[in-house]
């Protein structure tokens, strides 16, 4: 790719280091990935308490933590226009090119992506979640997601099942979607150097225990399976609400040696913990993906899950034993999955995970969505407006409102601190191999 | 002695000192232009409060020690901003010596703040972020202090001011290599 065609992306999300989960990974290996091709990429977050400011990641990866303290579940408080500033003088002084918005839960994201269309910039948004379209949450979720969709350049799911999702819930036409599935890191999730006796079968449950996740399956799996197989044990990690209930359900049943808990376990020792067990078991209830499974498999473990969303879609049929979200027929994968366990090779399974999946191989498809994003035409307010209409007929007048209103936020902060008064940042280039800072000599300066 | 100066709409910059890379004297001035319009706004501000303490004492038939009172109020505030205003603020780097901090305030008042060469560890710009703006500030890391020493009182300097201020303090206290390191910044 001719030095041309090198982005410069803002990735934003109220979702990053130093939390852990499933997009802040995501947003960390991709930019990493990113960044290895050449683009520059800078992220903006909301601060993590005293973690405030401008810091350096690995590879050069810039991350502005904005003071924004976290409303409701880590996301912002919803201000409509009180970001419009500070993503205005990100968006200059960094010159980005494209703006990567991640998470439908994220407020940060759609206010940012929200400035970002009323500036003329280029926007792409990656949802990482299934929602539903009964419940009251899910409906307003929805609306708000519809807002900023409407004017969206692309989007991107992480599975086929999530497209479908977005697309009825967001109403956007299907040719705007791609699917770029999650990667894992192959290097740090290794299988156990030697294999494990199968004289005890070791079942390993790594997962938030809250409703979602399936917790109140594992209470009714767990005793049957120790009752239909004296030789199986469980490992589970995690914590959440419903761990009670599981520590209730071992009390009873008197599983104290056959069930051990973890308690919530640091992403860094999720590895250690995985090979420590022969399957993996996810009771999730909706998943878009799971790169809890991508993990396991990586690791060698066999599969057992339930399935919903995107699941099916994650793993070869070899790999994973799939069943319903109900008690029996999770027992009954259970005890398939003990089944083909000698057929088991972890080696083998982390070797065709490696060719499977790869953050490189993500960053890849993901350059080409930002390219066919940049070479979209540019739109006027009015076509923009238009889009906004259609999203009904009392909130698509509303959401143009907005639109003017921010457009009109804009201008009035142009004239109060025009674009030629924010200095663009100097250049910092990383080489890996001298591990130093170097100079890009046209900026100037460390 | 050279002298370099170049401005923009809210600061102007103002270097005095000799060629070569050891500099006796290296004077850095930094003059805030925005004085006047804050001036004119805290005017506008007072002359409001005063109109109002007027129609309250007219209105109501409020004694006229209210009416006095409130123009000493006027009168306090007045001389307080423009005592607190900076007009000026300088480093000046003494070889081998150490460096000086100054403010200059309208009123005439001069605040100096003398540092030992040796007890600067390094000068460092910093990019800082709040939540509807970022900007650059120069700073110096003291040996033995926690906190970071900042070199100007004034917030979102230009960065194409605080650099060459940043590579005579790198090249005073001993940090030059760093400084040679870096490409030519154009002071445009």
């Amino acid at each position: 790719m001719s030095d041309s065609r090198k982005h410069r992306i803002l990735m934003v999300s109220d979702f990053f280091y130093p939390n852990f989960g499933g997009v802040e990974n995501h947003i960390y290996y991709l930019s990493q990935c990113l960044l290895k091709l050449g683009h520059k990429v800078v992220v903006m977050t909301h601060a993590y308490g005293k973690r405030s400011g401008v810091r350096y990641m690995t590879g050069g990866l810039k991350v502005y933590y904005v003071p924004l303290r976290p409303f409701f579940m880590q996301n912002i408080f919803p201000t409509f226009y009180g970001t419009l500033p500070i993503v205005r003088t990100i968006l200059i002084r960094e010159n980005i090119s494209l703006v990567h918005g991640h998470q439908a839960f994220s407020t940060l994201c759609h206010e940012a992506l929200m400035h970002a269309r009323t500036m003329g910039y280029k926007v792409v948004f990656t949802d990482h979640s299934l929602y539903g379209f009964a419940d009251v949450g899910s409906i307003h979720m929805n609306k708000v997601l519809q807002f900023t969709l409407a004017d969206v350049t692309q989007a991107i799911c992480v599975s086929h099942t999530s497209k479908e999702n977005t697309v009825l819930r967001a109403g956007l036409p299907p040719e705007k979607v791609y699917v770029i599935p999650n990667a894992v890191d192959t290097a740090m999730f290794k299988p156990a150097p030697e294999r494990l006796s199968r004289e005890e079968i070791i079942i390993v449950v790594i997962s938030r225990l809250v409703y979602r996740k399936g917790a109140d399956l594992l209470v009714e799996v767990i005793p049957e399976v120790c009752q239909m197989h004296s030789n199986v044990r469980f490992i589970i990690g995690g914590d959440g609400p419903k761990r009670v209930r599981l520590e209730e359900m071992r009390e009873k049943h008197s599983l104290q040696d056959r069930v051990e808990m973890l308690g919530a376990v640091p992403h860094a020792h999720v590895r250690s913990v995985l090979i420590s067990g022969h399957i993996f078991l996810n009771s999730s209830l909706t998943e878009a993906f799971c790169i809890a499974i991508l993990e396991a498999a990586s690791c060698g473990l066999l599969t057992v899950s339930t399935r919903v969303g995107g699941v099916p879609e994650v793993l070869p049929d070899d790999m994973i034993v799939l069943a319903e979200p109900d008690p029996g027929d999770m027992v009954r994968a259970i005890g398939t999955a003990i089944s083909i366990l000698p057929r088991i090779d972890p080696q083998t399974m982390h070797l065709r995970m490696k060719k499977l999946y790869s953050w490189h191989d993500v960053a890849k498809r993901t350059e080409i969505v930002y390219d066919h994003a940049l070479s979209c035409c540019n739109q006027s307010l009015t076509d923009r407006l238009s889009r906004y209409l259609s999203c009904g007929a009392w909130a698509g007048k509303l959401f143009c409102l907005v639109m003017i209103i921010d457009f009109l936020l804009w201008h009035l902060l142009q004239m109060w601190q025009p674009a030629e008064e924010i200095e663009e940042v100097p250049e910092l280039v990383f080489h890996n191999r001298e591990e130093s800072w170097n100079v890009n000599e046209d900026h100037g300066l460390i | 002695m050279t002298k370099n100066q170049f401005a923009n709409a809210r600061y102007k910059y103002i270097h005095n000192g000799s060629e070569g890379h050891y500099n006796d004297i290296d004077e850095h001035h930094i003059v805030i232009r925005k004085g006047s319009g804050y001036v004119f706004f805290v005017c506008l501000l007072i002359c409001m409060l005063l109109v109002h303490t007027i129609y309250l004492c007219l209105q109501r038939g409020m004694p006229g020690y209210y009416f006095g009172c409130g123009m000493l109020l006027s009168a306090i505030l007045v001389r307080s901003s423009f005592q607190k205003l900076v007009v000026k603020e300088s480093v000046v780097i003494f070889a081998a010596f150490g460096v000086q901090l100054e403010t200059h305030y309208r009123s005439g008042r001069i605040d100096r703040l003398f540092i030992p060469i040796h007890k600067i560890l390094k000068p460092i710009l910093n990019e800082h972020v709040t939540p509807v703006t970022c900007y650059w500030s120069l700073a110096l890391i003291l040996h033995g202090e926690e906190e970071m020493m900042l070199a100007f009182k004034e917030k979102q300097l230009p960065l194409k001011m605080l650099i060459p201020i940043w590579k005579a303090l790198c090249a005073a206290t001993g940090n030059g290599e760093v400084t040679n390191a870096i490409a030519k910044m154009t002071t445009d």
